[in-house]
């Protein structure tokens, strides 16, 4: 199977980083390089990690996406998980996966708030 | 009640298998009827056994089949090997151990997505997984 391609698009002073359905563990460990990368050409100060397609998610690619959170914050930058579907969360839950420090979102939308609204959630004064 | 029988046998030898095994065993069980989160969780915990395969052993093989038992319908699965084998089957069954540079979740993992795991693992000789989810009636 070829490397699937991962999409990394700049949309304001925030990158979209979408995952692919299957990712295999080189496709994963690539996705990781890509975004550390696209975090500094660009000097991003945020990370939405668009999941909603992935169908699986195993310890390997937690433990990946894990590291990259803690890679991306080291860098002054911060990720939120976007679009976890029900049975990916259900199962990664039952499996004991934690991913500490990232944010989540029910969507990609809510994530770019949370990434560029000054506070969301807080009526604007 | 007819049942289509589902048996096969796949080669695991390289990290592409991984997710190839994850396609046969999401065909498999959503063929059986298994609703999406069981899907989910018996592919999750395929994805755990095959890699561990790929990384302790470098190959082996996943067998598959449809289990009928006591008027219950359900998948097994099996993952064999003649690699090193485990020296602490007790040990590696504990959350966050792991010889290896993983969380050490694969397999206590698999035993809470499944209904039934089971290991034989001889040290030089191999180790063989057998896990089994049963179908819920709807």
């Amino acid at each position: 199977m070829a490397l699937e391609k991962i999409s990394v698009i700049r949309l304001r002073d925030v990158l979209l980083v979408t995952v692919p359905s299957e990712p295999d563990d080189e496709t994963v460990c690539a996705l990781q390089e890509q975004v550390l990368a696209a975090m500094a050409r660009h000097e991003s100060k945020g990370l939405v990690l668009d999941i909603s397609t992935v169908q699986t998610l195993d310890s390997y690619f937690a433990r990946t996406v894990s590291e990259t959170v803690q890679m991306v914050s080291l860098m002054g930058g911060r990720t939120v998980l976007a679009g976890m579907r029900a049975p990916v969360a259900v199962t990664a839950t039952q499996l004991g996966l934690t991913i500490p420090s990232a944010l989540t979102a029910l969507d990609v939308d809510r994530a770019f708030d949370m990434l560029t609204l000054p506070h969301p959630g807080e009526p604007h004064v | 009640m007819y049942e289509r029988l589902t048996a096969g046998e796949f080669r695991i030898q390289c990290e592409g298998d991984i997710v190839r095994a994850r396609k046969i065993v999401r065909d498999a069980a959503t063929a059986m009827g298994f609703g999406l989160t069981d899907v989910t969780r018996i592919v999750t915990a395929a994805s755990e056994l095959t890699r561990n395969i790929y990384h302790y052993a470098k190959c082996g093989c996943m067998r598959w089949r449809t289990v009928n038992e006591s008027g219950k319908v359900g998948l097994e699965l099996v993952f064999e090997d003649h690699g090193p084998g485990i020296p602490d089957l007790a040990k590696a069954m504990e959350p966050g151990y792991s010889t290896g540079k993983t969380l050490g979740m694969g397999l206590p993992g698999s035993k809470r997505l499944m209904d039934e795991l089971t290991i034989e693992s001889t040290v030089g000789q191999g180790t063989t997984v057998t896990v089994r989810k049963w179908r819920k009636l709807a």
